[in-house]
């Protein structure tokens, strides 16, 4: 047995081999002449000596040969020797190397890259204890407020208190904020506000996750039983780690957000990212502190202040479905016992029909989910559609070149070279060319999460995803390349070095008996050019289907507006007159600087959120009761900084004011459906069950889309700030010039009015809008780019066969032309034969392609799945660029000279 | 010399290391004359087979070697016991006065027996 000591040590020697070969000489050498003088002074003649010596120590080279292959790792350096001449003899076709390992790059980096992220957002599960056991009440998606009774998705802090009591199916119940809260806050004794990302929690959400502090303690029911007493917070380790460094006296800090201060007394574990996937929050508050949050919270004690998810641990033994029987009943017990919810007879007929629906949260839950699963998927099957093409050119590239290697085969076989030693070296060469390949894949797939991460993130806010390489679908797409490039590289090889010499030994350069060519090569052309039809009409699809969406009229103009975020609430501000009084401030001070045309706070501008209302009209008793409307407050000069036009009466202006009548300015959908007969023009309206039609419309301005670019047209109302005091944090001024020199004066003139108020989220109105399509865009580029590729593979498979084809053929076209077919004939002959593997290709793709994009028709605006045109443009784009793919095979076809042809035979 | 028996195969091994043992560091040449001192030259060692025998108790590391001169001032390669050697060699000692020891025994069981 040979130990490790042994292994190591003729692991260096390897390294070694020329100075230990020279030691080995000096030292034979030593004991020759050693030998020799003992013969000496017995009495030898030198001669004799030399004679006796040599004849008894037996040959000197034999000696180190035997020495030199008990030295060293014989085994290795053979592979070493295989594996320097497999980057030889590769490197001497750098085209084919070239395509083969691009091919498996992509290939591997591009799958890897898509499963990473699809599997952190849609598979992966939460880093808590027992996420099986987790269970969400409704689907997670509702975000915000809301005053509706019944409600399935969002609960009231009182509904979570009597769910908590009274159920016998959960080991614990816990509360999150439906919403986070990014306002900015100080690290006690700095000046500068710290952005921050606040999720306010129950007591018990902490310990429902069974989440530990990795310092100091975590949220618990203490902390949340009385309202406001307990200014506490615990951070995230990003937070920690970001903002404080890392400070290992973190816990003796403190944070003042508004007029409170709070401190902190844990950090969270740095693998905990919350429950929402994509949505890290920075800073954990119990719910009781609510009220001292911005916008600050007043729901607490409020039986319809429906704010919160609920979750839930079920107890063990307990199904979700049992679970959930126990749950509804309890939703009607709790919501009925409610004294101050709306109990209509209507109501209470829409309560009886209404159940909670309880969903596995092992995986967390997320938006993101929705808007991201299915562009993920579909572009986990394009990906996956280009590693099947890649695999088909690797296998054609290869199978061209061990056949086309046949004839060296042979020689080396003839030469005495064993035939397992020919073939070791042809698999050291495929495992060459799919170990570098692989590495490439693997360097690609990480560079691609990274730009995929950014691409997707380019949404509304940062995503706060951990994406990973995900080492299980890297060894997938390793193998599958690995062996693809084994198969096809070894196959032929077996082949080649068949028994039998003669045969391509004779045959020369025109190997008439090599098959391996045949309908194999064709049929994965073929398959190839089927596929990229398909990736190249479908990315046809999502590309028109982004113009369209581009193109969109959104009813104001994004051109030349700067649009940014204040927070007032974290530097104290309340909803009262001085925060009315700081808006108009700013927006005159903003006003009044050079080249800006219009400047006005409001709630939201675009893709940002909605507040809405079911509104009724005096004069309709019933039938519009359900008319939910889009509110937004804003600033007398709204209209003139988004641009958005006027169509009858006028819009706000210094005149109303808080005391004054209140008043409306409405959507033109809104105008024709609510108000159908006559102008709207003075007639009033209210808001909410609980108001009176107070609000007199003064103005109709044109439709404007809301939340996305294909929404139809939502009826829409806006209010002056003035009338509904509440935090408005949009700030959006029209400016002409440079945008950057803007910024700055808009930012100074804001800090002018107001010192310590933070600006955060600043760009054009343009992006925001470009912001809203991400998924869209995501899906367009890469699917076009992926189409591309695919087009690009199969063209080099077209060129590579055709290539070889000309070939094989060069005595017979030789011989054609010597009987007097024209340079053209032959062109045509040559193209013929791969426009009609192209053809085929395309009369498989076409079918498939229009079933295929039929699962994706509910992806596209504007167009159907089967458009025509884009099918078109993409069978004649693929025709075009594989008929030059094959074109210039066919040229070099033209361009033999008969006379040499024919030498060959 | 065509009478003289080549060492054969294992117990080359185990006379380096013994010569080595009661010899101290030792040159190739003198390991090889030792060991046909000692066998009264009825062995004869060429370095064909001494020096991949070296080689191969140096991997394992039951001897160490050193560049060093020779009493006739000659530049040679000395080869020297390790612990490990010492070890080495007792053991195989054992092993090997074991097995001639059963062999004696069982060629003269045999020769009582006929």
């Amino acid at each position: 047995m040979i130990s490790l000591r042994a292994w190591c040590m003729r692991l260096r020697e390897l390294f070694r081999g020329e100075q230990l070969d020279r030691e080995l000489t000096d030292e034979l050498t030593a004991h020759l002449e050693m030998h020799l003088a003992d013969n000496v002074r017995a009495g030898m003649q030198p001669e004799e000596a030399r004679r006796v010596a040599l004849l008894k120590l037996g040959g000197l080279e034999q000696t180190k040969e035997t020495v030199r292959d008990r030295r060293g790792l014989p085994v290795l350096e053979a592979f070493l020797q295989d594996a320097s001449y497999a980057v030889r003899s590769l490197l001497r076709s750098p085209g084919i190397t070239l395509v083969a390992l691009l091919s498996l790059a992509l290939g591997i980096g591009a799958n890897t890259a898509i499963f990473s992220l699809m599997n952190a957002v849609l598979l992966k599960s939460l880093p808590v204890r027992d996420p099986a056991q987790l269970v969400l009440f409704g689907d997670g998606l509702d975000q915000g407020i809301s005053d509706g009774f019944p409600n399935p998705w969002l609960y009231s802090y009182p509904f979570y208190r009597e769910m908590q009591k009274d159920n016998q199916v959960f080991s614990g119940v816990a509360a999150a904020f439906s919403m986070n809260d990014r306002i900015h806050g100080f690290v006690t004794g700095r000046h500068e506000a710290e952005p921050m990302n606040v999720q306010l929690v129950s007591g018990t959400y902490f310990p429902l996750l069974g989440v530990q502090a990795v310092m100091g303690r975590t949220l618990s029911e203490q902390d949340d039983q009385t309202e406001g007493d307990h200014p506490v917070a615990v951070v995230s380790y990003a937070w920690w780690t970001r903002v404080l460094a890392r400070d290992p006296s973190a816990l003796s800090r403190n944070l003042t957000i508004g007029s409170a201060v709070f401190s902190i007394v844990g950090v969270a574990p740095p693998e905990f990212f919350g429950t929402k996937v994509g949505e890290a929050p920075d800073i954990w508050i119990p719910l009781s502190m609510q009220r001292e949050i911005p916008p600050g919270f007043h729901g607490y004690h409020d039986n319809m202040f429906e704010s919160l998810h609920l979750m839930a641990r079920l107890k063990p033994g307990i199904s979700i479905s049992e679970a959930s029987a126990n749950v509804n009943l309890l939703f009607q017990q709790i919501l009925r016992g409610f004294s101050d919810a709306p109990r209509t007879p209507e109501n209470l007929l829409k309560l009886d029909k209404t159940r909670v629906e309880l969903n596995s949260m092992t995986t967390g839950f997320s938006r993101l989910r929705r808007q991201f699963s299915e562009p993920l998927k579909i572009l986990m099957a394009m990906v996956g559609l280009v590693l099947l093409i890649a695999c088909a050119n690797i296998a054609n590239l290869l199978l061209a070149r061990s056949t086309a290697r046949a004839r060296e085969l042979a020689v080396r076989q003839a030469l005495g070279a064993r035939r397992g030693r020919l073939i070791r070296q042809l698999l050291t060469e495929s495992l060459v060319l799919a170990v570098i390949g692989g590495a490439l894949g693997v360097a690609f797939a990480s560079w691609a999460t990274h730009l995929l991460l950014n691409m997707v993130s380019d949404g509304r806010e940062p995503l706060q995803l951990h994406v990973p390489v995900d080492i299980r679908l890297l060894l997938f797409t390793l193998a599958v390349t690995l062996a693809t490039a084994l198969l096809f590289g070894t196959v032929p090889a077996f082949r080649a070095t068949h028994p039998d010499l003669t045969e391509p030994l004779k045959s020369g350069r025109s190997q008439s008996g090599g098959p391996a060519k045949g309908p194999l090569a064709k049929a994965l052309v073929i398959s190839q050019v089927a596929l990229s039809l398909v990736l190249l009409v479908g990315a046809g699809l999502f590309v028109r289907s982004l113009l369209n969406l581009t193109n969109v009229d959104t009813g104001f103009n994004k051109e030349s507006v700067i649009r940014l975020r204040v927070d007032p609430g974290s530097v104290g501000y309340k909803q009262d007159a001085r925060l009315s009084n700081l808006y108009r401030q700013i927006e005159e001070r903003v006003g009044a600087l050079p080249g800006v045309r219009a400047a006005s706070f409001s709630i939201f501008t675009f893709n940002e959120g909605t507040w809405n209302n079911p509104i009724w009209v005096d004069g309709y008793l019933s039938g519009h009761r359900d008319t939910e409307v889009h509110h937004n407050a804003v600033g007398t000069g709204y209209f003139a900084a988004m641009g958005i036009p006027v169509l009858a009466g006028r819009t706000f202006g210094p005149q109303d004011t808080a005391t004054s009548p209140k008043v409306g300015v409405i959507g033109e959908t809104m105008a024709r459906t609510l108000f159908p007969v006559g102008s709207p023009i003075g007639r009033r309206y209210g808001r909410g069950e609980r108001n009176a039609a107070d609000i007199e419309v003064i103005g109709v301005v044109k439709d404007v889309k809301y939340n996305s670019l294909d929404e139809t047209p939502q009826p829409g109302d806006y209010l002056p700030y003035a009338q509904n005091v509440r935090y408005l944090n949009d700030f959006e001024v029209r400016y002409s010039g440079d945008a950057a020199a803007a910024v700055s004066a808009i930012r100074e003139a804001i800090h002018d009015v107001e010192p310590q108020l933070p600006v955060s989220d600043v760009m054009t109105l343009d992006q925001q809008v470009a912001r809203s399509i991400t998924n869209q865009r995501l899906v367009a580029q890469l699917s076009a780019f992926f189409g591309l590729l695919a087009v690009f593979l199969s063209c080099i498979g077209i060129y590579g066969l055709m290539s070889y084809l000309v070939t094989r053929r060069t005595n017979e076209i030789g011989l054609r032309m010597a009987l007097g077919a024209t340079r053209p004939k032959v062109l045509w002959m040559i193209l013929q034969e791969s426009l009609w593997l192209v053809g085929l290709g395309i009369a498989i793709g076409v079918p498939v392609a229009l079933t295929g994009n039929h699962l994706v028709s509910h992806l596209l605006y504007g167009l159907p799945a089967s458009d025509p045109l884009t099918l078109l443009g993409g069978v004649s784009a693929l025709l075009a660029i594989a008929a030059l793919a094959g074109y210039l095979p066919a040229r070099r076809a033209t361009r033999v000279d008969p006379m040499i042809a024919l030498r060959y035979e | 010399m065509g009478d003289k028996k080549d060492v054969w195969q294992g117990t080359l091994a185990l006379m380096v290391l013994k010569t080595l043992e009661m010899l101290g560091p030792l040159h190739g040449y003198g390991i090889a004359r030792r060991i046909e001192q000692t066998s009264q030259d009825l062995l004869a060692v060429n370095y064909g087979t001494l020096y991949p025998a070296l080689l191969k108790l140096e991997q394992e590391g039951y001897v160490a070697s050193e560049w060093g001169i020779s009493h006739n001032n000659r530049k040679a390669k000395f080869y020297k016991l390790t612990r490990a050697g010492h070890k080495q060699l007792q053991k195989e000692s054992r092993e090997w006065q074991q097995t001639t020891a059963i062999l004696e025994r069982f060629l003269s069981a045999k020769e009582s027996l006929s």
